[in-house]
């Protein structure tokens, strides 16, 4: 597994631009550690700094590469993660985008048309809908959960960003500049892809 | 008489079907109360009995069904058996029931709906050979066998789309160690008790605790008769909308599937008819449609969407909604629902958002210029709009160049921020449901998707438009159309509506009255690559701001929460509307 300074520079892959409390808020490190981690990344040109957020740069990037190598090798030879991994692609992932994407779009008589909320019940349906693949994918990824306590944690946010949503903040399933369900899947996504060693496939 | 028979009121049940006696929403739920609504209004909705949330309570002091609600399931289905001429599990004209979870107050996480309950081997060949149709009937028993498993049984596995009743029993029967019972009364007794169990289940504690929610309202259950729209030449199925979806124009319109059935409206098995088919058919049943149709339309104080089932000649109203509905329709049903009397211009506002009022304004490529252009690429349109802009490759070349054309083969986080600066997004590979898609519509950010492998490559560099309500990427700039909203009749009046009814003035860039403003803080001189994708922070003491992020409504909403009087947008109405949703939602103290 990575060190905890090295985690820190990995949450820049996860959210580019992260101040130490966003990247503290990503990987359930102490926000205090996460600074002074980061704060270390630039002093190597791993990362770099402007107004109290941090951005990876190309070593960086490539400095992590090296370092998975070694603390994913258990994980990228588990034949059951392996396993886990392909039925999360090709199932809760799928899943869980054509959910976002039924979300966002109302098709009204083939016009497709931004959801305007105003149909409780069909929101509500798509909600659980969502909140039973979110179970689902606490089965699916338990293999890689064993291998890797942060996977929780996004289970977690994710049934958090659920709850908000449920009770009317509707950004809380796509939104961009809030830990939506959507937002939280995508990091949890390229941080799965990075510990297995995975192409993403779109 | 009392003389045969002692009737005792029931404890645990209520049939909501006397329109002078309007049952509590607390003690039935919401719909049932819906229900009861419509029964009152004189509408035919299938007959329904509800167990109530007395009976939830009950259950969990008890550990089990309370004592006397078995005889009283017996009871409502007896009612509904009377009421169809049909038979719980008979082999004759057999009734099957639908079981509906119903809170007072919207509970999420609780079990939603099994249909078609009630079925067995020997009920499938009854409804067989009533219907003709054999293929129907497995297909009834396929779906029950699905819902049953996943609500009742708590299989976790994906039941919806295996081929058969012996494939979803294998799938359960491989998952959780219980079976479907063959008994109709014990399936509706285990589906009761499942709702009951539900309404404690992870997510709706989760719900309750978040929200602030008692834990002890518990859910009512709603059990409905099932009603079939393929059992002879005078039954069918349809939906009707009051105003048109596409322009909001009132005036019925909708299908109906003679001999359907609910799924054959999305399956394709049987081609739709328009509603005048039933009018030809069966015109006193279409008159009836009609009439209730306008009495929703009014109850509701909306534009409806009604399903309904014909049943040997019988209307059956099965569900009434807020019909879905294009921006422009938005627009013009508000309008109308005001001149008819039904909203003031305070509600009508509010019954259009900013996203919409946004797609409507939005521009649209010129159709003669893009015919004389060069094609340079093409995918799927993943997120409608027009953009020009110089193709860059990396998300940190689109923060450093804001309104550039983002490419990438795919997108990861990592390129969130480029796609917040970027005027359009285009992608290699992936379809409309990847993370590009979906960020992508979530920004309002014109987005083509699955270009192609080479696509970044060959574009880089060269000044494109994107056309991603086509999907279309041309060489160069090419001449795009917009809506004016001072040109629109309909705009125009939901825009002074809006100036009234807003927390904030917001003044179009190009006005007389934005010019002659004193100091404006502007947005758009912020860094890009220091503001990520928050929105920037307002200096304290400005009154007014400009810029293009305070256009989205993030940014108003920002704006408003800084105590922001002014905003200078160059489209007004998106803005008006965002004010107008953010004040009703946080803004009260404000």
């Amino acid at each position: 597994m990575l060190e905890p300074h090295q985690l820190a520079l990995h949450t820049l892959t996860l959210r580019q631009l992260a101040s130490a409390e966003q990247a503290a808020h990503i990987n359930g490190l102490p926000e205090a550690d996460v600074a002074t981690a980061l704060d270390r990344a630039v002093a190597d040109g791993h990362a770099i700094t402007a107004r109290g957020s941090y951005m990876i740069t190309p070593a960086g990037r490539s400095h992590l590469d090296g370092l998975y190598v070694d603390a994913f090798a258990a994980i990228r030879s588990d034949d059951e993660i392996g396993a886990a991994m392909e039925s999360f692609e090709e199932g809760v992932n799928k899943q869980v985008l054509a959910l976002t994407t039924e979300w966002q779009t109302v098709d009204v008589d083939g016009v497709p048309t931004p959801n305007d909320h105003s149909d409780s019940d069909r929101d509500a349906k798509i909600l659980d809908r969502l909140g039973r693949v979110l179970e689902k994918t606490r089965k699916v990824l338990a293999p890689l959960a064993t291998a890797d306590p942060l996977l929780d944690r996004f289970a977690d946010r994710l049934d958090a960003a659920l709850t908000r949503a449920e009770g009317g903040e509707t950004d809380h399933v796509s939104g961009v500049r809030v830990d939506s369900v959507h937002t939280v899947w995508f990091q949890m996504h390229e941080h799965v892809l990075r510990l297995t060693g995975r192409e993403r496939p779109e | 008489m009392s003389t045969t028979t002692t009737r005792v009121a029931p404890r645990w049940t209520v049939v909501p079907d006397d329109p002078a006696v309007e049952p509590s929403k607390e003690l039935v739920g919401g719909k049932a109360w819906s229900l009861w609504r419509m029964r009152s209004l004189g509408l035919p909705v299938p007959p329904a009995f509800v167990v109530t949330t007395e009976a939830c309570r009950a259950y969990f002091a008890e550990g089990g069904l309370p004592a006397g609600l078995e005889g009283e399931l017996v009871a409502g289905i007896r009612l509904l058996e009377r009421e169809l001429d049909r038979t719980f599990g008979g082999t004759e004209r057999p009734l099957l029931v639908s079981v509906r979870s119903g809170a007072a107050v919207s509970m999420p996480g609780m079990m939603d709906t099994i249909l078609d309950l009630g079925m067995n081997p020997d009920v499938e060949a009854a409804l067989a050979a009533e219907a003709g149709d054999a293929t129907f009937a497995a297909e009834v028993h396929r779906r029950f066998c699905g819902f049953y498993g996943r609500q009742v049984l708590g299989c976790t596995e994906e039941l919806e789309d295996l081929p058969d009743t012996d494939a979803v029993r294998r799938a359960i029967a491989d998952d959780v160690t219980e079976e479907i019972p063959a008994d109709p009364w014990e399936q509706l007794r285990a589906a009761v008790g499942a709702v009951f169990a539900s309404s404690r289940s992870r997510r709706a504690v989760a719900y309750r605790k978040h929200w602030g929610i008692r834990d002890d309202l518990g859910t009512a259950v709603t059990v409905q008769a099932m009603v079939f729209g393929n059992l002879d030449d005078s039954s069918g199925t349809g939906v009707l909308f009051t105003r048109s979806p596409v322009d909001g124009t009132r005036e019925p319109y909708g299908e109906y599937l003679p001999r359907g059935q609910g799924e054959d409206v999305v399956s394709g098995r049987i081609t739709p008819r328009p509603l005048t088919d039933l009018a030809e058919r069966l015109p006193a049943v279409h008159d009836e449609l009609l009439t209730a149709a306008r009495r929703l339309d009014d109850e509701g104080r909306d534009a409806q969407d009604i399903e309904f089932t014909v049943q040997h000649g019988s209307l059956y109203l099965l569900q009434s909604r807020p019909a879905k509905r294009t921006a422009r329709a938005a627009v013009r049903i508000a309008r109308a629902l005001v001149r008819e009397g039904t909203l003031t211009p305070a509600e009508a506002v509010r019954r259009v958002n900013a996203e919409q009022a946004v797609s409507l304004l939005r521009p649209e490529i010129d159709g003669d210029a893009a015919a004389a252009a060069t094609l340079l690429a093409a995918g799927a349109a993943a997120s409608p709009g027009v953009a020009t802009g110089v193709v860059v490759g990396t998300a940190e070349e689109a923060q450093r160049h804001p309104g550039s054309v983002l490419a990438r083969h795919t997108t990861s986080p990592e390129d969130v921020q480029g796609m917040i600066a970027a005027s359009a997004v285009i992608t290699e590979v992936g379809g409309t449901t990847s993370h590009a898609a979906v960020v992508g519509r979530a920004l309002d950010v014109p987005c083509v998707v699955g270009c192609g492998a080479g696509v970044v490559a060959s574009l880089a560099g060269r000044t494109v438009t994107v056309d991603a309500t086509s999907g279309r990427i041309y060489d160069g700039e090419i001449a795009v159309t917009a809506a004016d909203e001072c040109a629109d009749d309909d705009l125009v009046e939901l825009t002074a509506w809006a100036d009234e009814f807003s927390p904030v003035r917001v003044l179009a860039a190009d006005g007389e009255a934005a010019c002659r403003l004193g100091p404006v803080f502007d947005g758009d001189t912020v860094d890009p690559e220091a503001l990520g994708d928050g929105v920037p922070t307002i200096p304290p003491g400005a009154t007014a701001v400009r810029g293009a992020v305070f256009q989205s409504a993030d940014g108003a909403r920002a704006a408003l929460d800084a105590g922001v009087g002014t905003i200078v947008a160059t489209r007004r109405l998106p803005v008006l509307l965002a004010a107008i949703a953010h004040h009703d939602a946080h803004g009260r103290t404000a």
